[in-house]
């Protein structure tokens, strides 16, 4: 049969050919329910895009993205580009896990991202960014204006108007005594892990205090400052009067059966505030907590090309394309984040000038504080979680500020400060 | 089947000494039968063990670092015994132990002796029984979680209907509550495995000894006393210790239900062990906590060998 053998080895041959030109790369994303729609779009517009340069992606979506990555990380094997949480890119730099990106985005596009995402982004010693995401997130308190107009509480209308400790704290008290509402606040406990220190880190922020300093690198003086103390007292009271909702109480409280007035949470919320409240749902901005200040967490999911990726151009175009002004702007329409680059947001249709998202995207651009970019963060967020925790079932304040403040600094302590980072 | 009758298969006579050749053989062949199980548990048990009494000395971390791993010696052991968590870990893990293990062979005792009853429908009700079992824990967890849900879940809404006037008790968020509605769940998740074992060994007993007890006017408790439950003895010992280890691993429930709280109350010691080497990703230090772990599992299972032997 060697006409038959002839031909088969012509087909290996020619498949060959086509394998060396086609180069297909995979990328590891997250898979949440409002993100599915928009992987699924960009896979097949890159696909489109790049087909003349042999280029494809295989966009694979991970539910427990977090345990893939710490198992590929440990065991080298990741795929071109992945996602990762942004505060958790300086730990992955700092063993060396990461390829920088500076390459792949442009000047253009360097001056046109959001100055709180590209903070994140970026690695302090050496300057250089090694992650990038295509969408900022921020918390504000979401209202039900029925109660609200019901309980003669004022709403403010932009960030610099927002309300105060004293206005929010009587807020409260008069929406904690209309029919109907069990709780005037749902902070969210019932969410877990990353929420505490991105939820609740700005109460700190806006009290002068913070998770970390961040030139010393030391979380003793700052997290268990005086100024933290006050704060978090004044979460505890709340939660000792009854007013946040609990964690038993579940996830629909405001937006469901509506027994809670407020909301303190973050822009995924949105579509279900949205379908739940319609109208009756307005945006409030982050309150002014101890005096002037005011904070916002923000961040989110990001692109970064893992160090041993083997197609590094190709996972570099994938990433300059994800984050083109059209697919950044098609994200945040997707999924109810605030687009990360300015030229995105003009033509979101929720964050443009007059959209519904408006607040959000000025909170995102004026008071939006990183979380710390050092490689200590997740035993940082880990310790705040448990003592926020505590405080809220009503542990002494001071004591868990310090226990926490001491955990991080002995980890820093145990890395020998993570060189080259300061700190003791 | 027709046997081969070739000289081969002739056995070797009583008593005659291998040869040389065959012992080889025969050796050859045991390994080969034991080799699959020993490689399993060599590389998922021994390797990972011996592997965790190494890294309990140094300060590993999960994710490699550019700095190099150091011997510690046994800092990480003083740490551990010196922090008030991991006590307070190591006391819920007894409590839960001390309520979950009479609760739940009271449990599965109790159904075990009703499905071996002739009733009515008894293997459909076999089948019912065993539901839990096959159940994911997560999938119990959610529908349990709407049980203890407040101030509107089922639990609370039955002690509306009783009369009870106080506004709710919050079970998972209140540090009395927390840990009891942990173990009326866990009861509930896992009663059928032991209700299994004690099935089977209901089935062991002679009905001959019960034929007899009644012509000597036992009654019914007196036959349970004496002739159930001292027969089931030897079950009892191993369902006991089956139960007390299994009890100490508690992780999933209070992981997705409390987290631990409300203050601590329901951590456990595997809780605290995933907290420190996944979450704040000490390997080090949570592999001298689950070496302590270790510990205070194989004693209390010697523990209670010595204390109720087999017959």
């Amino acid at each position: 049969m060697p006409a038959r053998l002839r031909t088969l080895v012509a087909l290996l041959v020619l498949a060959l050919f086509a394998a060396a030109q086609a180069q297909q790369i995979t990328a590891w994303v997250i898979d949440g329910e409002s993100e599915r729609p928009y992987f699924v779009q960009v896979q097949e517009a890159f696909n489109a895009a790049f087909a003349d340069r042999g280029i494809s992606v295989n966009v694979v979506r991970l539910p427990n993205i977090n345990d893939a990555l710490q198992a590929g990380f440990l065991g080298g094997t990741l795929p071109d580009v992945i996602m990762l949480d942004g505060p958790n890119m300086a730990a992955y730099v700092w063993s060396g896990q990461l390829a920088p990106l500076d390459a792949y985005l442009d000047a253009d596009m360097r001056a046109d991202l959001l100055p709180a995402i590209l903070d994140q982004g970026t690695y302090s010693p050496d300057g250089r960014i090694y992650a990038i995401s295509p969408y900022d997130s921020s918390v504000l308190l979401w209202g039900n204006r029925g109660y609200l107009e019901q309980a003669g509480v004022r709403i403010p209308a932009s960030v610099a108007d927002a309300w105060t400790f004293e206005e929010m704290e009587a807020a409260l008290a008069a929406l904690a005594q209309l029919p109907g509402v069990n709780w005037p606040i749902d902070m969210k406990l019932n969410y877990t892990g990353e929420w505490y220190a991105y939820g609740f880190s700005p109460f700190l922020q806006a009290c002068g205090a913070d998770l970390i300093d961040r030139d010393t690198w030391q979380a003793r003086g700052t997290l268990d400052s005086a100024e933290a103390v006050t704060s978090l007292q004044r979460l505890q009271g709340w939660a000792r009067n009854g007013w946040i909702v609990p964690s038993a109480a579940g996830d629909n409280r405001f937006f469901g059966d509506k027994t809670a007035a407020l909301a303190w949470v973050g822009n995924w919320m949105w579509r279900v505030h949205r379908e739940g409240l319609g109208d009756d749902l307005v945006l409030i901005p982050a309150p002014k907590f101890c005096g002037d200040l005011q904070a916002s967490p923000n961040g989110g999911w990001s692109y970064a090309i893992p160090a041993v990726a083997a197609n590094k151009d190709a996972a570099g175009a994938f990433v300059a394309f994800a984050m083109s002004t059209e697919q950044v702007a098609l994200y945040a329409d997707t999924t109810g984040y605030v687009p990360a680059r300015a030229s995105a947001i003009a033509i979101s249709a929720l964050y443009g000038p007059g959209g519904q998202g408006a607040l959000m995207a000025e909170q995102s651009a004026t008071i939006a504080v990183v979380r710390p970019v050092h490689p200590a963060y997740p035993v940082i967020s880990s310790a705040f979680e448990r003592a926020m925790n505590n405080i809220l079932d009503g542990a002494d304040v001071a004591s868990e500020l310090a226990r926490a403040a001491r955990a991080i600094d002995d980890d820093i302590a145990d890395s020998d400060g993570y060189p080259p980072f300061g700190g003791r | 089947m027709i046997r081969p009758a070739r000289p081969s298969s002739v056995p070797t006579p009583v008593g005659a000494p291998l040869r040389r050749r065959e012992r080889i053989t025969e050796w050859l062949n045991e390994g080969a039968l034991i080799l699959p199980a020993a490689i399993l548990l060599l590389v998922f048990l021994i390797g990972p063990f011996v592997m965790a009494g190494v890294l309990s000395f140094t300060n590993e971390r999960l994710i490699p670092r550019p700095i190099p791993t150091r011997f510690v010696g046994f800092d990480n052991y003083a740490r551990a015994l010196g922090d008030p968590d991991f006590w307070q870990a190591f006391r819920n893990t007894f409590y839960f132990a001390m309520l979950v293990v009479p609760l739940q062979l009271s449990i599965s005792l109790g159904s075990a002796m009703l499905l071996n009853a002739k009733i009515h429908a008894r293997s459909f009700f076999r089948t019912v029984t065993l539901l839990p079992l096959v159940t994911p824990i997560t999938v119990v967890i959610v529908i349990w979680a709407a049980l203890f849900q407040i101030p509107d879940g089922m639990l609370n809404n039955l002690l509306r209907l009783f009369g009870y006037d106080g506004a709710y008790i919050n079970w998972l968020g209140d540090a009395r509550w927390a840990m009891p509605s942990i173990v009326l769940l866990s009861a509930w998740a896992t009663f059928p495995f032991q209700m299994l074992i004690y099935l089977a060994g209901l089935q062991e007993i002679p009905v001959e000894r019960y034929e007899a007890a009644r012509i000597d006017g036992a009654n019914a408790w007196a036959q349970f006393r004496h002739i159930t439950f001292t027969g089931l003895r030897n079950v009892h010992v191993f369902v006991l210790i089956t139960t007390t280890i299994q009890a100490f691993k508690l992780f999933v429930q209070v992981d997705l239900l409390t987290r631990g709280g409300p203050l601590g109350s329901t951590n456990t010691l595997v809780r605290y062990m995933v907290q420190e080497g996944y979450s704040s990703q000490r390997i080090g230090y949570a592999s001298a906590v689950a070496i302590l772990f270790f510990v205070l599992v194989a004693g209390f299972a010697l523990l209670q060998r010595a204390l109720i032997p087999n017959d």
